[in-house]
Protein backbone atom coordinates (compact mmCIF):
# COMPACT_ATOMS: atom_id res chain seq x y z
CA UNK A 1 0.00 0.00 0.00
CA UNK A 2 1.07 3.70 -0.84
CA UNK A 3 1.86 6.32 1.96
CA UNK A 4 -0.70 7.91 -0.10
CA UNK A 5 -3.64 5.37 0.14
CA UNK A 6 -2.63 4.79 3.60
CA UNK A 7 -3.54 8.57 4.86
CA UNK A 8 -7.25 8.33 2.42
CA UNK A 9 -7.93 4.93 4.85
CA UNK A 10 -7.14 6.25 7.82
CA UNK A 11 -8.95 9.08 7.11
CA UNK A 12 -11.95 7.28 6.13
CA UNK A 13 -11.96 5.10 9.46
CA UNK A 14 -11.18 8.57 11.43
CA UNK A 15 -14.24 10.27 9.44
CA UNK A 16 -16.28 7.19 9.39
CA UNK A 17 -16.01 7.01 13.67
CA UNK A 18 -17.18 11.13 13.55
CA UNK A 19 -20.32 10.09 11.89
CA UNK A 20 -21.22 7.21 14.03
CA UNK A 21 -21.11 9.79 16.99
CA UNK A 22 -23.03 12.24 15.22
CA UNK A 23 -25.37 9.84 14.40
CA UNK A 24 -25.98 8.38 17.92
CA UNK A 25 -24.20 4.94 17.81
CA UNK A 26 -22.94 5.05 20.75
CA UNK A 27 -25.45 6.68 22.59
CA UNK A 28 -27.18 4.13 25.51
CA UNK A 29 -30.70 3.41 23.83
CA UNK A 30 -33.24 5.54 26.19
CA UNK A 31 -36.52 3.79 26.93
CA UNK A 32 -38.71 6.10 28.08
CA UNK A 33 -37.85 9.23 30.33
CA UNK A 34 -40.21 11.28 32.14
CA UNK A 35 -39.48 15.30 31.75
CA UNK A 36 -40.71 17.28 34.58
CA UNK A 37 -41.56 20.88 33.92
CA UNK A 38 -42.32 24.01 36.57
CA UNK A 39 -43.12 27.41 34.95
CA UNK A 40 -42.29 26.24 31.59
CA UNK A 41 -38.96 25.20 32.24
CA UNK A 42 -37.33 21.62 33.00
CA UNK A 43 -36.56 20.92 36.03
CA UNK A 44 -36.29 17.03 36.35
CA UNK A 45 -35.29 13.91 34.05
CA UNK A 46 -35.63 10.83 35.19
CA UNK A 47 -35.89 7.07 33.62
CA UNK A 48 -39.24 5.57 34.32
CA UNK A 49 -37.43 2.58 34.70
CA UNK A 50 -36.35 3.69 38.11
CA UNK A 51 -39.24 3.87 41.03
CA UNK A 52 -39.12 6.79 42.76
CA UNK A 53 -41.15 9.35 44.90
CA UNK A 54 -40.39 13.07 44.36
CA UNK A 55 -41.86 16.65 45.25
CA UNK A 56 -41.49 19.49 42.01
CA UNK A 57 -42.10 22.76 43.21
CA UNK A 58 -43.19 25.99 41.20
CA UNK A 59 -44.76 29.56 41.83
CA UNK A 60 -48.28 28.50 42.45
CA UNK A 61 -47.75 25.84 44.48
CA UNK A 62 -46.41 22.41 44.50
CA UNK A 63 -47.09 18.60 44.32
CA UNK A 64 -45.65 15.01 44.36
CA UNK A 65 -44.80 12.86 41.68
CA UNK A 66 -44.91 8.96 42.02
CA UNK A 67 -42.76 6.69 39.01
CA UNK A 68 -43.33 2.98 39.88
CA UNK A 69 -43.22 0.11 37.20
CA UNK A 70 -42.79 2.37 34.11
CA UNK A 71 -45.90 4.36 35.32
CA UNK A 72 -46.12 7.73 36.20
CA UNK A 73 -48.73 9.85 38.64
CA UNK A 74 -49.26 12.83 40.91
CA UNK A 75 -50.07 12.43 43.97
CA UNK A 76 -50.66 15.62 46.46
CA UNK A 77 -51.17 18.54 44.48
CA UNK A 78 -51.83 21.78 46.13
CA UNK A 79 -53.91 22.52 43.49
CA UNK A 80 -57.79 23.55 44.29
CA UNK A 81 -59.27 21.50 41.11
CA UNK A 82 -56.87 18.31 41.77
CA UNK A 83 -57.03 17.28 37.93
CA UNK A 84 -53.94 16.37 37.74
CA UNK A 85 -54.43 13.76 40.51
CA UNK A 86 -57.46 12.47 38.84
CA UNK A 87 -55.84 11.69 35.88
CA UNK A 88 -54.10 8.65 37.28
CA UNK A 89 -51.25 6.87 35.74
CA UNK A 90 -49.91 7.67 32.32
CA UNK A 91 -47.26 5.25 30.73
CA UNK A 92 -47.35 5.76 26.85
CA UNK A 93 -44.52 7.93 24.48
CA UNK A 94 -46.43 10.90 24.59
CA UNK A 95 -48.42 11.09 27.08
CA UNK A 96 -48.41 13.81 30.16
CA UNK A 97 -50.03 15.00 32.99
CA UNK A 98 -50.89 18.88 33.36
CA UNK A 99 -51.42 20.66 36.35
CA UNK A 100 -52.42 23.76 35.72
CA UNK A 101 -53.10 26.18 38.46
CA UNK A 102 -49.69 24.78 39.59
CA UNK A 103 -48.12 25.45 36.19
CA UNK A 104 -46.52 21.68 36.13
CA UNK A 105 -46.17 19.59 33.26
CA UNK A 106 -44.77 15.56 33.65
CA UNK A 107 -44.59 13.70 30.16
CA UNK A 108 -42.97 10.57 28.76
CA UNK A 109 -41.02 10.62 25.82
CA UNK A 110 -38.64 8.23 24.75
CA UNK A 111 -37.78 6.00 21.64
CA UNK A 112 -38.50 2.71 22.47
CA UNK A 113 -42.42 1.63 22.37
CA UNK A 114 -45.58 3.38 20.45
CA UNK A 115 -44.98 6.60 19.82
CA UNK A 116 -47.51 9.43 19.78
CA UNK A 117 -46.65 12.80 18.70
CA UNK A 118 -49.01 14.74 20.76
CA UNK A 119 -52.50 14.02 22.03
CA UNK A 120 -55.39 15.77 21.53
CA UNK A 121 -57.79 16.42 24.71
CA UNK B 1 -2.60 -12.65 -0.21
CA UNK B 2 0.15 -10.71 2.04
CA UNK B 3 -1.61 -10.33 5.51
CA UNK B 4 -1.37 -6.74 4.83
CA UNK B 5 -3.54 -6.84 2.26
CA UNK B 6 -6.08 -8.86 4.24
CA UNK B 7 -5.97 -6.32 6.96
CA UNK B 8 -6.42 -3.63 4.08
CA UNK B 9 -9.71 -5.46 3.23
CA UNK B 10 -11.06 -5.93 6.18
CA UNK B 11 -10.50 -2.07 7.04
CA UNK B 12 -11.87 -1.16 3.72
CA UNK B 13 -15.17 -3.14 4.65
CA UNK B 14 -14.90 -2.08 8.47
CA UNK B 15 -15.49 1.33 6.28
CA UNK B 16 -18.13 0.39 3.87
CA UNK B 17 -20.10 -1.07 6.89
CA UNK B 18 -19.84 2.26 8.74
CA UNK B 19 -21.20 4.42 5.99
CA UNK B 20 -24.07 2.49 5.07
CA UNK B 21 -25.51 2.07 8.67
CA UNK B 22 -25.03 5.97 8.99
CA UNK B 23 -26.61 6.51 5.22
CA UNK B 24 -29.94 3.89 5.91
CA UNK B 25 -30.40 5.27 9.17
CA UNK B 26 -30.87 8.78 7.95
CA UNK B 27 -29.91 12.36 9.28
CA UNK B 28 -30.11 12.74 13.07
CA UNK B 29 -33.39 14.37 13.55
CA UNK B 30 -32.10 18.30 14.53
CA UNK B 31 -33.31 19.97 18.46
CA UNK B 32 -36.53 21.88 17.53
CA UNK B 33 -36.94 25.45 18.99
CA UNK B 34 -39.12 24.58 21.40
CA UNK B 35 -41.18 26.53 24.46
CA UNK B 36 -43.73 25.13 27.40
CA UNK B 37 -46.11 28.73 27.84
CA UNK B 38 -49.22 29.16 30.44
CA UNK B 39 -51.87 31.01 28.58
CA UNK B 40 -55.32 31.44 27.56
CA UNK B 41 -56.18 29.48 30.78
CA UNK B 42 -54.15 26.53 29.23
CA UNK B 43 -50.92 25.16 28.56
CA UNK B 44 -49.12 25.22 24.93
CA UNK B 45 -46.34 22.94 24.15
CA UNK B 46 -44.52 24.77 21.08
CA UNK B 47 -41.52 22.49 19.02
CA UNK B 48 -41.02 23.99 15.89
CA UNK B 49 -38.04 23.00 13.35
CA UNK B 50 -36.59 24.57 10.58
CA UNK B 51 -33.63 27.05 9.59
CA UNK B 52 -35.90 29.99 11.40
CA UNK B 53 -36.99 27.89 14.18
CA UNK B 54 -36.16 30.49 16.74
CA UNK B 55 -37.40 33.92 14.91
CA UNK B 56 -40.71 31.62 14.24
CA UNK B 57 -41.07 30.62 18.00
CA UNK B 58 -40.62 34.06 18.97
CA UNK B 59 -43.37 35.66 16.40
CA UNK B 60 -45.48 32.29 17.98
CA UNK B 61 -45.58 33.11 21.52
CA UNK B 62 -46.06 36.83 20.81
CA UNK B 63 -48.98 35.65 18.63
CA UNK B 64 -50.01 33.72 21.52
CA UNK B 65 -50.10 36.11 24.08
CA UNK B 66 -51.55 39.26 21.80
CA UNK B 67 -54.39 37.15 21.46
CA UNK B 68 -54.87 35.78 24.79
CA UNK B 69 -54.77 39.88 25.82
CA UNK B 70 -57.85 40.43 23.91
CA UNK B 71 -59.82 37.63 24.54
CA UNK B 72 -58.62 37.52 28.20
CA UNK B 73 -62.20 38.08 29.77
CA UNK B 74 -60.64 38.54 33.48
CA UNK B 75 -58.26 41.28 32.19
CA UNK B 76 -59.99 44.59 32.77
CA UNK B 77 -57.72 45.90 29.60
CA UNK B 78 -59.22 43.39 27.37
CA UNK B 79 -61.39 43.80 23.78
CA UNK B 80 -63.68 41.35 25.59
CA UNK B 81 -63.99 42.64 28.69
CA UNK B 82 -64.71 46.03 27.76
CA UNK B 83 -67.63 44.66 24.93
CA UNK B 84 -69.03 43.11 28.21
CA UNK B 85 -68.85 45.45 30.40
CA UNK B 86 -70.50 47.69 28.38
CA UNK B 87 -73.00 45.71 27.23
CA UNK B 88 -76.26 47.54 26.79
CA UNK B 89 -74.86 50.66 26.93
CA UNK B 90 -72.59 51.83 24.42
CA UNK B 91 -70.05 50.63 21.61
CA UNK B 92 -66.96 49.68 21.96
CA UNK B 93 -63.92 50.23 20.10
CA UNK B 94 -61.72 47.39 19.59
CA UNK B 95 -58.43 45.51 17.68
CA UNK B 96 -58.94 44.41 14.27
CA UNK B 97 -58.40 41.28 15.37
CA UNK B 98 -61.57 41.05 17.91
CA UNK B 99 -63.59 41.70 14.95
CA UNK B 100 -62.13 39.18 12.55
CA UNK B 101 -62.69 36.31 15.93
CA UNK B 102 -66.48 37.66 16.25
CA UNK B 103 -67.06 37.16 12.65
CA UNK B 104 -65.66 34.16 12.19
CA UNK B 105 -67.73 32.73 15.83
CA UNK B 106 -70.85 34.67 14.56
CA UNK B 107 -70.24 32.50 10.83
CA UNK B 108 -70.23 29.52 12.69
CA UNK B 109 -72.92 29.80 15.12
CA UNK B 110 -75.30 30.52 11.61
CA UNK B 111 -73.99 27.60 10.04
CA UNK B 112 -74.68 25.74 13.02
CA UNK B 113 -77.78 27.46 14.24
CA UNK B 114 -77.01 28.63 17.34
CA UNK B 115 -74.93 25.19 18.57
CA UNK B 116 -72.26 27.29 18.73
CA UNK B 117 -72.79 30.58 20.46
CA UNK B 118 -69.91 33.08 21.38
CA UNK B 119 -72.61 34.73 23.59
CA UNK B 120 -72.63 31.56 26.11
CA UNK B 121 -71.14 34.03 28.93
CA UNK B 122 -74.27 34.70 31.27
CA UNK B 123 -74.75 30.64 31.03
CA UNK B 124 -71.35 29.75 32.43
CA UNK B 125 -71.30 32.01 34.79
CA UNK B 126 -74.27 30.85 36.61
CA UNK B 127 -72.90 27.18 36.60
CA UNK B 128 -69.90 28.40 38.12
CA UNK B 129 -67.57 27.65 35.16
CA UNK B 130 -66.50 31.24 35.18
CA UNK B 131 -65.47 31.03 38.65
CA UNK B 132 -64.68 27.65 39.33
CA UNK B 133 -67.61 27.77 42.26
CA UNK B 134 -69.46 25.25 40.67
CA UNK B 135 -73.28 24.70 40.85
CA UNK B 136 -76.62 23.66 39.46
CA UNK B 137 -78.39 26.53 39.17
CA UNK B 138 -82.26 27.11 39.58
CA UNK B 139 -84.68 26.70 36.46
CA UNK B 140 -85.43 30.38 36.91
CA UNK B 141 -81.75 31.12 36.81
CA UNK B 142 -81.42 29.16 33.41
CA UNK B 143 -84.49 30.70 31.82
CA UNK B 144 -83.32 34.17 32.73
CA UNK B 145 -80.12 33.38 31.57
CA UNK B 146 -80.79 32.05 28.21
CA UNK B 147 -82.69 35.08 27.01
CA UNK B 148 -79.46 36.85 27.37
CA UNK B 149 -77.79 34.33 24.89
CA UNK B 150 -77.89 35.58 21.15
CA UNK B 151 -74.97 35.85 18.88
CA UNK B 152 -77.52 38.33 16.60
CA UNK B 153 -77.10 40.88 19.76
CA UNK B 154 -73.41 41.24 18.79
CA UNK B 155 -73.27 44.27 16.66
CA UNK B 156 -70.08 44.99 14.95
CA UNK B 157 -69.25 48.15 13.33
CA UNK B 158 -66.31 47.58 10.43
CA UNK B 159 -65.92 51.65 10.18
CA UNK B 160 -65.47 52.56 13.33
CA UNK B 161 -63.74 48.70 14.92
CA UNK B 162 -66.58 48.88 17.34
CA UNK B 163 -68.09 45.97 18.83
CA UNK B 164 -71.63 46.39 20.44
CA UNK B 165 -73.64 44.05 22.56
CA UNK B 166 -77.65 45.04 22.61
CA UNK B 167 -78.57 44.46 26.21
CA UNK B 168 -76.92 44.25 29.44
CA UNK B 169 -76.06 41.34 31.25
CA UNK B 170 -75.11 39.82 27.45
CA UNK B 171 -71.76 38.89 27.35
CA UNK B 172 -69.20 36.87 24.95
CA UNK B 173 -66.97 34.04 25.83
CA UNK B 174 -64.56 33.51 23.23
CA UNK B 175 -62.71 30.07 24.76
CA UNK B 176 -64.96 27.93 22.12
CA UNK B 177 -63.07 28.97 19.39
CA UNK B 178 -59.67 31.70 20.23
CA UNK B 179 -57.65 28.66 20.51
CA UNK B 180 -58.06 27.62 17.08
CA UNK B 181 -58.32 30.86 15.61
CA UNK B 182 -54.65 31.69 17.87
CA UNK B 183 -53.12 28.05 15.74
CA UNK B 184 -54.39 29.59 11.93
CA UNK B 185 -52.36 32.46 13.10
CA UNK B 186 -49.56 30.90 13.79
CA UNK B 187 -49.66 29.12 10.49
CA UNK B 188 -49.87 31.77 8.62
CA UNK B 189 -46.54 33.11 10.33
CA UNK B 190 -44.98 29.93 9.75
CA UNK B 191 -45.30 30.16 6.06
CA UNK B 192 -43.62 33.50 6.22
CA UNK B 193 -40.10 32.04 7.75
CA UNK B 194 -37.97 28.92 6.28
CA UNK B 195 -39.55 26.56 8.50
CA UNK B 196 -39.46 22.84 7.64
CA UNK B 197 -41.34 21.65 10.48
CA UNK B 198 -43.44 22.02 13.83
CA UNK B 199 -45.55 20.80 16.31
CA UNK B 200 -47.87 23.36 18.54
CA UNK B 201 -50.74 21.94 20.87
CA UNK B 202 -52.66 24.47 22.71
CA UNK B 203 -54.32 22.79 25.35
CA UNK B 204 -55.49 20.21 23.62
CA UNK B 205 -55.95 21.87 20.07
CA UNK B 206 -53.26 21.05 18.03
CA UNK B 207 -51.87 22.31 14.74
CA UNK B 208 -49.56 19.82 12.78
CA UNK B 209 -46.95 21.95 10.39
CA UNK B 210 -45.74 20.19 7.15
CA UNK B 211 -43.99 16.95 7.73
CA UNK B 212 -42.90 15.82 11.25
CA UNK B 213 -39.47 15.79 11.84
CA UNK B 214 -38.55 12.00 11.15
CA UNK B 215 -40.83 10.66 9.34
CA UNK B 216 -43.91 11.44 7.03
CA UNK B 217 -46.98 11.25 8.90
CA UNK B 218 -48.31 12.84 12.41
CA UNK B 219 -49.45 10.37 15.35
CA UNK B 220 -51.79 12.21 17.73
CA UNK B 221 -53.27 10.14 20.87
CA UNK B 222 -57.02 10.45 20.94
CA UNK B 223 -57.04 11.34 25.33
CA UNK B 224 -58.85 8.31 27.01
CA UNK B 225 -61.90 10.45 28.39
CA UNK B 226 -62.32 8.23 31.01
CA UNK B 227 -59.23 7.63 33.18
CA UNK B 228 -55.92 7.90 31.97
CA UNK B 229 -53.98 6.39 28.75
CA UNK B 230 -55.55 7.34 25.27
CA UNK B 231 -58.10 5.29 23.09
CA UNK B 232 -56.90 5.92 19.95
CA UNK B 233 -54.70 7.71 17.26
CA UNK B 234 -55.10 9.93 14.69
CA UNK B 235 -52.64 9.76 11.92
CA UNK B 236 -52.15 12.88 9.93
CA UNK B 237 -49.83 14.14 6.63
CA UNK B 238 -48.84 17.38 6.64
CA UNK B 239 -50.69 20.75 7.55
CA UNK B 240 -53.78 20.01 9.80
CA UNK B 241 -55.64 21.28 12.89
CA UNK B 242 -57.07 18.94 15.37
CA UNK B 243 -59.46 19.87 18.03
CA UNK B 244 -61.31 17.96 20.57
CA UNK B 245 -64.31 19.06 23.10
CA UNK B 246 -65.21 16.27 25.97
CA UNK B 247 -67.06 16.14 29.02
CA UNK B 248 -63.61 15.24 30.94
CA UNK B 249 -61.95 18.61 30.93
CA UNK B 250 -63.76 20.89 33.00
CA UNK B 251 -66.69 19.37 34.58
CA UNK B 252 -68.33 18.71 38.41
CA UNK B 253 -69.93 15.72 39.63
CA UNK B 254 -73.21 16.26 41.85
CA UNK B 255 -75.38 13.72 43.28
CA UNK B 256 -73.92 11.33 40.44
CA UNK B 257 -74.56 13.51 37.66
CA UNK B 258 -72.01 14.65 35.66
CA UNK B 259 -72.07 18.47 34.62
CA UNK B 260 -69.16 19.40 32.08
CA UNK B 261 -68.19 23.00 30.43
CA UNK B 262 -69.62 22.91 27.35
CA UNK B 263 -73.28 24.40 27.55
CA UNK B 264 -75.83 23.54 25.33
CA UNK B 265 -77.32 27.72 24.14
CA UNK B 266 -80.33 26.17 23.25
CA UNK B 267 -81.37 24.30 26.67
CA UNK B 268 -79.04 26.05 29.27
CA UNK B 269 -77.84 23.30 30.27
CA UNK B 270 -74.40 20.97 30.30
CA UNK B 271 -74.28 18.84 26.87
CA UNK B 272 -75.01 15.52 27.42
CA UNK B 273 -75.09 13.44 24.20
CA UNK B 274 -71.70 12.67 23.52
CA UNK B 275 -68.15 12.03 25.59
CA UNK B 276 -65.79 13.55 23.48
CA UNK B 277 -65.77 13.97 19.70
CA UNK B 278 -62.48 15.40 17.63
CA UNK B 279 -62.52 17.20 14.71
CA UNK B 280 -59.91 17.40 11.82
CA UNK B 281 -59.94 20.41 9.74
CA UNK B 282 -57.51 22.56 7.09
CA UNK B 283 -58.65 25.90 9.72
CA UNK B 284 -58.32 26.10 13.00
CA UNK B 285 -61.24 28.48 13.98
CA UNK B 286 -63.29 25.86 12.09
CA UNK B 287 -62.32 23.01 13.92
CA UNK B 288 -62.00 24.64 17.62
CA UNK B 289 -65.76 25.79 17.25
CA UNK B 290 -66.88 22.63 15.38
CA UNK B 291 -65.82 20.74 18.05
CA UNK B 292 -68.05 22.44 20.37
CA UNK B 293 -71.32 22.69 18.35
CA UNK B 294 -70.75 18.91 17.57
CA UNK B 295 -70.71 18.04 20.88
CA UNK B 296 -73.53 19.88 21.71
CA UNK B 297 -75.46 18.09 18.80
CA UNK B 298 -74.54 14.77 18.88
CA UNK B 299 -73.06 12.16 16.86
CA UNK B 300 -75.96 11.91 13.71
CA UNK B 301 -75.32 15.61 13.46
CA UNK B 302 -71.65 15.40 13.72
CA UNK B 303 -71.52 12.56 11.32
CA UNK B 304 -74.07 14.13 8.70
CA UNK B 305 -72.43 17.59 8.53
CA UNK B 306 -68.75 16.81 8.72
CA UNK B 307 -68.70 16.61 4.87
CA UNK B 308 -70.66 19.82 4.83
CA UNK B 309 -67.99 21.70 6.46
CA UNK B 310 -65.11 19.59 4.98
CA UNK B 311 -63.72 18.28 8.13
CA UNK B 312 -63.31 15.04 9.79
CA UNK B 313 -64.98 13.77 12.85
CA UNK B 314 -64.23 10.60 15.15
CA UNK B 315 -65.60 10.71 18.53
CA UNK B 316 -67.56 8.13 21.39
CA UNK B 317 -70.97 8.89 22.36
CA UNK B 318 -72.81 7.90 25.85
CA UNK B 319 -72.03 4.70 26.13
CA UNK B 320 -68.51 5.05 24.63
CA UNK B 321 -69.08 3.65 21.51
CA UNK B 322 -66.58 5.06 18.50
CA UNK B 323 -68.07 7.11 15.72
CA UNK B 324 -65.76 7.94 12.79
CA UNK B 325 -66.55 9.72 9.63
CA UNK B 326 -66.06 8.03 6.20
CA UNK B 327 -64.24 10.76 4.91
CA UNK B 328 -61.14 9.74 7.75
CA UNK B 329 -61.86 6.14 8.90
CA UNK B 330 -58.60 5.38 6.92
CA UNK B 331 -57.01 7.52 9.36
CA UNK B 332 -58.15 6.25 12.51
CA UNK B 333 -57.11 3.83 14.74
CA UNK B 334 -59.57 3.09 18.18
CA UNK B 335 -58.75 0.97 20.92
CA UNK B 336 -60.51 -1.20 22.93
CA UNK B 337 -59.47 -0.32 25.77
CA UNK B 338 -57.09 2.60 27.09
CA UNK B 339 -53.26 2.51 26.47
Amino acid sequence: MKQGDKFVLYGLIVLAFILLIEYGFFQRRSDKVVVIRSDGKIVKELPISKDTLFEVKSKEGHLSVEIKNGKVRVINSTCKDKFCEKEGWISNIGESIICLPNRISISIIGKNGEKIDTITY
Amino acid sequence: MSSKKIVNIIAYIFVAVILIFVFTKGKPVEKPASSEIYSMNTICDLEIYGKDKEAALQKSVSIINTINSIVDDFSPQSDVYKINENAGIRPVKVSKTTIDILEKAIQIAKQTNGAFDPTIRPLLVIWGFKNKNYRVPTEEKIKAALKLISYQDIVINKEDNTVFLKHKGEGIDLGGIAKGYTLDKIKEALDNFNIKSALINMGGNVLTYKNPPNGSVWRIGIKNPRGSGIRGIITVKGTKFISTSGDYERYFIKNGVRYCHIINPKTGKPARKIISITVVSDKGYLGDALSTAFFVKGKEFALQNATRFNVGVVGFDDKMTPFISNNIKELITIYNEAR
